[in-house]
């Protein structure tokens, strides 16, 4: 696990991985966040998980529901639809097809550099 | 740790919810409101677990706040802006009125202290803008008709509140079959 992420590359994946997340356990957005830290992407801040929420629910892909909390306000709980699974599953196809591919190249030997002066 | 929220945090909490609230007056008015309640509920619980300040600093400033969860709402990229078409519809007559009006109110005053015949003058009013104005002039007291917008004010606020607001892009857009995407393209971003 490492600290710090390439914002790009976690910006085309956090979607994914809300859409894991919430399909493991229904939540609200702080819990969300808090659970996306906890796996080690400790720099992605709620700021950037809420909008990317809003867009999930806006997309069809995500449902909520308000629950009364006892300690504030109530709170708005995020759960997949089935367009969300469906959205999971050829995400996660996609997102394995990707590894697969960038580490075939990545695994090729690379040719010696040649020495100075030789 | 837990930590008190006291009112002070509380006010903190509400000056960012209010401040994100205000940029995002394009989105439709439920939308915008769910917002603010989720915000400002996440807030406080993160508040109270982690303290106000580390909860508002790792909600980011609210314009970048805003300007993601617009994106988020309404796409990325050049979009229309309600608030701006509102701003140029409502700031333009009001301009309008009042130099159109300072403009008759010279007129007016060249007339009482040019000369002191009495009479009636029409004046033909800012080319374009406003009819002719007809001034009454009787026993140095000045009256005046006219001078309402012509058509063409009323197109140009029009074409401006479109032209400022961008409002072209509020049209919806008719998708190509590229953007139809797998659901796994959708995913990115």
């Amino acid at each position: 696990m490492t600290s710090s992420h390439d914002p790009q590359l976690l910006k085309g994946v956090l979607s994914l991985l809300l859409l894991h997340l919430l399909a493991e356990q229904e939540s609200y957005g702080y819990e969300v966040a808090q659970r996306i830290q906890a796996a080690g992407f400790s720099d992605v801040l709620e700021g950037t998980v809420y909008p990317a929420l809003a867009r999930l629910e806006r997309e069809g892909r995500l449902a909520t529901r308000l629950v009364a909390s006892s300690s504030g306000p109530a709170r708005k709980y995020y759960r997949l639809t089935d367009a969300g699974r469906e959205a999971l599953v050829a995400g996660t196809a996609g997102w394995a097809r990707h590894v697969s591919g960038v580490e075939a190249v990545l695994s090729r030997p690379l040719p010696v550099a040649p020495q100075k002066g030789s | 740790m837990p930590h008190t929220v006291t009112w002070f945090d509380r006010l903190r909490v509400e000056r960012v919810v209010w401040s994100l609230d205000q940029r995002l007056y394009d989105l439709p008015s439920r939308t915008r409101i769910a917002h603010r309640r989720e915000v400002r509920a996440n807030l406080l619980t993160a508040a109270a677990e982690v303290g106000a300040s580390e909860a508002l600093r790792r909600i980011g400033g609210s314009r970048e706040l805003a300007r993601q969860f617009l994106d988020a709402e309404l796409g990325e990229g050049p979009r229309h802006s309600w608030t701006a078409a509102l701003l140029f519809a409502l700031t333009t007559p009001l301009l309008l009125n009042f130099f159109l009006s300072e403009a008759a109110n010279a007129y007016e005053q060249a007339l009482v202290t040019g000369s002191h015949t009495e009479g009636t003058f029409t004046w033909s009013g800012v080319t374009w803008l406003q009819s002719p104005i007809t001034y009454v002039v009787q026993h140095d007291q000045v009256t005046h008709t006219g001078g309402a917008w012509t058509p063409l004010v009323y197109v140009l606020l029009v074409g401006g509140t479109v032209a400022c607001g961008r409002l072209w892009r509020a049209l919806p857009r008719r998708r190509g079959p590229g953007e139809v995407g797998s659901a796994a393209g959708g995913l990115a971003g």
